[in-house]
Order: structure tokens, then C-alpha cells, then sequence
């Protein structure tokens, strides 16, 4: 049924720096130099304090942005622009609000050149797979919003890129929902195996759905630990082994949120 | 059902004119050349109608209108669609727009008939001036609001080139505020018919109101005024039910 065999690819970010100059002429260092690779069809979760360069990386890797130093490759190949290769889910959803769910779906496999009939099928198959078959006439504005993260995750697997970017894609939900699109991407990541970053703000999430959780530094934002999680799927909140994982990547979390908290004072009530 | 509930305030609104109107009339004692009775006006309107003149007029001015707004948007919109998406141009086109704008038509009357003569073109032209620029700023703040994300999200999904966003994500994101410029534009050119048709015109609505005032027949002009406010908010409904199935809710 598929439109191709399913791929994934690795990444690897060297010596990745971004520095942004605001309006006023002041430059902020989001990003301190950062070396990362990441295996193909592994799922890195990143976590860090608010501010400290998560979305700058997605958004370098998505191709939104030009890095000020270093670079990312994917599959071996430099960033240049935007590519249907790279899959993006956004914290707001961004179906579009004229399309029926259907048609959002196969917004991508439109582009892709795949013909009226086919596109439609895997559309189909996808919007199965998230729960959403009975939907598919419905236009976004109808759905609830853990409704439309699930369209918008059929969207991006159904183009079959080589790796997915998701920031925050859950951050909107309420917990229940939010526990069910964790089950329900695990699954869809399981079958298909691909290259997946997400961003997120909760240790849970992070321990519950990933390979590897990267926790960042304050900013400038480096990579300050590396937590290979090795605990089998489906994982429980409430094992030992889980548990460990969370303090482990707690403890680093708040030395650095002590030094964010800090970092903002200082900027606020200048030093 | 509906149908009732929408044409209601306006029968509301017609009875109360219309009772204004008479009591004025009976009050006042107002010569008929100055404001004929309601029920002289609906006499004349009843002629109009029998010999067929009505319609000459109507498709005469709604034929120009027709004409000049589509000459607009096909000028409008493309401006637009570049002034919203590329700030540098928009910062060369903007001051003389925003110079233009406040002319009203009826000032380029008379280079109207200096450059189109007494033509069909100088007529079409004043309208233009009326409908173009609602067209021009609602796709210019029609594309400025497309969600930068959803733009994004464009060029993720395959639309690697600025022309195949423009036409999947861009224009289709501010289709809903360009139609409420195709609106509010038709509107504002149909008000502009009188500006249009007051100089070398042998038809149209503008035309019969003028007519009306220089032969004194005062029952001609109201007649003419009552048909551009009745069809305006005709033409003015169905635009609403076309922007409806563009509303795709938030
Ligand atoms: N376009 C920009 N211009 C100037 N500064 C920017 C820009 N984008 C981001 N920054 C700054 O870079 C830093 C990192 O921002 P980023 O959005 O990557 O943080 P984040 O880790 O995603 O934060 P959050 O968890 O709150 O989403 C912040 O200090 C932010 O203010
Ligand atoms: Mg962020």
C-alpha cells in the first residue's frame, strides 16, 4: 500500500551556533557551539529551561533557519532550505483551514506528484491509523484540538520524510489526551522507525517516548547530558527503572533552571 | 424561513421611509418637483418597469460597475498579493498609494473626460478609481495576516518555491479577507455610478438621477436612488453568502 519503502536518515550537527541579532543592535547567543549525531530512527526527545535554543535547533534542521556557525546534515547533506524530506509537527497544529482533513493530509503527497486516487488511499490509511477515519470531510475548525494533532501527525508520516521535527507538539493538551497521542505515536513510530526529534517541557514525556533525552543548558544552549533510555516499550510512569531516569534528568534540570531564573533576573533588573 | 428573517428589517425599514417620506410630503406641502408624494414615485417607478427603461438603466450601470471592478481586481490583486509578501516593495508602492487614495472619484472627472472623452471608458475609469482600492489594502493585510506557521508548514510540505505557496498556502489564507475587499469594493464602486454617469451619459441609474434634476422631475430622481439602495443591498447579500462558504471558521 505504501507510495515507497519507508526510510529514515541520520543526523549530525557540528559545531551548530546560532547567534541572533535583535532590532536594537544586541546580540543574543541562543546556541553555543554544539556537536550532536543522531542515528537514523532514533527518537531524541530534548528538554531544557525555557529560552535555551530547543526551537533554534528544530527550526536550523527544519530549515526555517541559517545557522550563524557550523552546520547539520542529514543523510550526509547540508541544510539548505525547507524540504518535504524534513517533517515538521507544530505545537499549534498548522493544518490548513480551508482543507477538509483529508485534503491535509495529502497536502504533501499532492506536492510529491502522487495522483488523485493514491493519494487518497494512503491519506486514508493514515487517518486510520490516528483514529480519525470518520473525520476525514471534516474541516479543521470542527475538530477538537488533540484531533487536530492527530491530523497533523497523519500529515507528516503520510509524505514519509526522513526524519520528524515536533516542538511541543502535545504542550496544548490536556493530560488524558495527551497520554493518548504518546501511545498513539509511539505506535506509528514503532511501525514505520523514523528519525524522530521532539521537544518537549515535561521528564515524563521525555523518559516515556524516547531512545535518548538530550537535556540543554541555560542559554547559550549546549548539550549537557546525554540519557540513553534503555527501559522496553510500552514503558510505565510508575517502575523503578523509569523513576531513576526522571531524577537522574531532574537533577540537571534544575541546576540549569536555577541559572535560567538567574540569567532572566540579571536581564531584567540589569546588573 | 431564513429567507423571511433576512428580508424582514428591510421590509421594517422600507415602511418607516416610506411613512417619513409621506408625512413629510403631507406636512410640509411640498411641491412635487421639490419631493413628489411616495405613491407618484411608485407610479413612475410602475412605467419604468412597463416600457422596459428600468432594465436599460440597471444593465447599463451594472454592466460598468461589472466592468470596472474586475479591471480593479485584476490590478488589485497581484499588487497586493506582492505588497503584502515583499516588505521592499511594498515600501516603494505604499506612499503613492496611500497619495492617491484620499482623491475621491468624483475628482478625476474631469481628467476622465479629457483622457476617455465622452466614451464608455472615462465612465468605467471613475468607477475603477471607487473600487480599486478596498481590493488593493484588504490583499494587502489579507496576505501580511497569513499565519507565518502555516506558511511553514507550506514549505515542509513540498512547496519549495515561493510561486507554488503563493498559490497553495498564501492565497488561499487570505482568500477570506480579499473577498470582503471584492465586498466592500463593489459597493463602493456602486455608490460611484452617480460620479460616473453625471457627465455625457445617455443610460444607466447616475444617469437617470441626473436626468431627473435637470428636467425637474424630482419623481425620477427618487426613483433612480430607491433602485441603487435596493440593489446595493441585493448584490451586497449575495457576497455574503458567497464569503460564507469562504469562511471556513477559526
Ligand atoms: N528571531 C529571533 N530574534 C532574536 N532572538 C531570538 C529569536 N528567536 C529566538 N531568539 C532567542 O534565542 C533564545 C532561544 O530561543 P528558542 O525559541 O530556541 O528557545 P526554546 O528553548 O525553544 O524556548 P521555549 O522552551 O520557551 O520554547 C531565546 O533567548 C530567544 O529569545
Ligand atoms: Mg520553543
Amino acid at each position: 500500500m505504501m507510495a515507497q519503502a519507508p526510510q529514515s536518515k541520520e543526523i549530525s550537527i557540528r559545531q551548530l551556533a546560532m547567534t541572533f541579532e535583535s532590532a536594537e543592535g544586541e546580540s543574543v547567543e541562543a546556541l553555543h557551539p554544539i556537536d550532536l549525531e543522531i542515528a537514523a530512527g532514533e527518537f531524541v526527545a530534548l528538554v531544557g529551561p525555557s529560552g535555551c535554543g530547543k526551537s533554534t535547533i528544530l527550526n536550523i534542521l527544519a530549515g526555517f533557519l541559517k545557522p550563524t556557525g557550523g552546520q547539520a546534515l542529514v543523510g550526509g547533506e547540508p541544510i539548505k532550505k525547507p524540504s518535504i524530506d524534513r517533517g515538521v509537527v507544530f505545537q499549534d497544529y498548522a493544518l490548513f483551514p480551508w482543507l477538509n482533513i483529508i485534503d491535509n493530509v495529502s497536502f504533501g503527497l499532492e506536492r510529491m506528484g502522487v495522483g488523485k486516487k493514491e493519494r487518497n488511499e494512503i491519506a486514508a490509511e493514515y487517518l486510520a491509523t490516528v483514529g480519525l477515519q470518520e473525520f476525514e470531510r471534516k474541516k479543521p475548525s470542527e475538530l477538537s484540538g488533540g484531533m487536530k494533532q492527530r491530523a497533523a501527525i497523519a500529515r507528516v508520516f503520510a509524505t514519509d520524510p526522513s526524519i520528524i521535527l515536533m516542538d511541543e507538539p502535545f504542550g496544548a493538551l490536556d493530560a488524558l489526551t495527551r497520554r493518548f497521542l504518546q501511545h498513539q505515536l509511539l505506535e506509528i513510530w514503532q511501525k514505520h522507525k523514523k528519525t524522530i526529534i521532539f521537544v518537549t517541557h515535561s521528564v515524563q514525556e521525555a523518559v516515556y517516548l524516547a531512545d535518548r533525552v538530550l537535556v540543554m543548558t541555560a542559554r547559550p544552549g549546549r548539550i549537557k547530558m546525554d540519557n540513553r533510555i534503555e527501559l522496553p516499550y510500552p514503558r510505565e510512569f510508575t517502575t523503578k527503572g523509569f523513576r531513576d531516569h526522571e531524577k537522574l534528568i531532574y537533577d540537571v534540570l534544575d541546576e540549569e533552571l536555577a541559572k535560567s531564573f538567574d540569567l532572566e533576573s540579571k536581564g531584567r533588573f540589569g546588573d | 424561513m431564513t429567507l423571511i428573517r433576512l428580508v424582514l428589517p428591510y421590509l421594517y425599514a422600507a415602511v418607516a421611509i416610506v411613512a417619513v417620506w409621506q408625512a413629510t410630503v403631507t406636512l410640509t406641502n411640498a411641491h412635487v418637483a421639490i419631493l413628489p408624494p411616495p405613491a407618484l414615485a411608485a407610479q413612475t417607478f410602475i412605467e419604468l418597469v412597463s416600457t422596459g427603461e428600468l432594465f436599460v438603466h440597471i444593465r447599463a450601470s451594472l454592466s460598468r460597475v461589472i466592468a470596472a471592478w474586475g479591471l480593479s481586481a485584476l490590478v488589485a490583486v497581484p499588487l497586493g498579493l506582492a505588497m503584502g509578501r515583499w516588505r521592499r516593495f511594498e515600501n516603494i508602492v505604499d506612499p503613492v498609494v496611500e497619495l492617491f487614495r484620499p482623491i475621491s472619484p468624483l475628482a478625476w472627472i474631469p481628467l476622465a473626460i479629457l483622457w476617455f472623452g465622452i466614451s464608455e471608458a472615462g465612465k468605467i475609469f471613475i468607477i475603477f478609481v471607487a473600487t480599486f482600492f478596498p481590493i488593493l489594502l484588504n490583499t494587502v493585510s489579507g496576505v501580511k495576516g497569513v499565519d507565518k506557521v502555516l506558511i511553514r508548514a507550506g514549505q515542509v510540505l513540498g512547496c519549495e518555491d515561493e510561486w507554488s505557496l503563493f498559490r497553495k498556502v498564501i492565497l488561499p489564507a487570505a482568500m477570506p479577507t480579499i473577498i470582503v475587499g471584492f465586498r466592500i469594493a463593489f459597493g463602493t464602486g456602486w455608490a460611484a455610478i452617480i460620479a460616473a454617469e453625471l457627465v455625457a451619459a445617455q443610460s444607466g441609474l447616475g444617469y437617470l438621477i441626473a436626468d431627473g434634476m435637470e428636467i425637474l422631475r424630482s419623481d425620477l430622481v427618487m426613483v433612480g436612488m430607491v433602485v441603487i439602495g435596493v440593489l446595493g443591498v441585493l448584490i451586497d447579500s449575495v457576497f455574503r453568502v458567497i464569503s460564507k462558504h469562504h469562511d471556513w471558521g477559526t
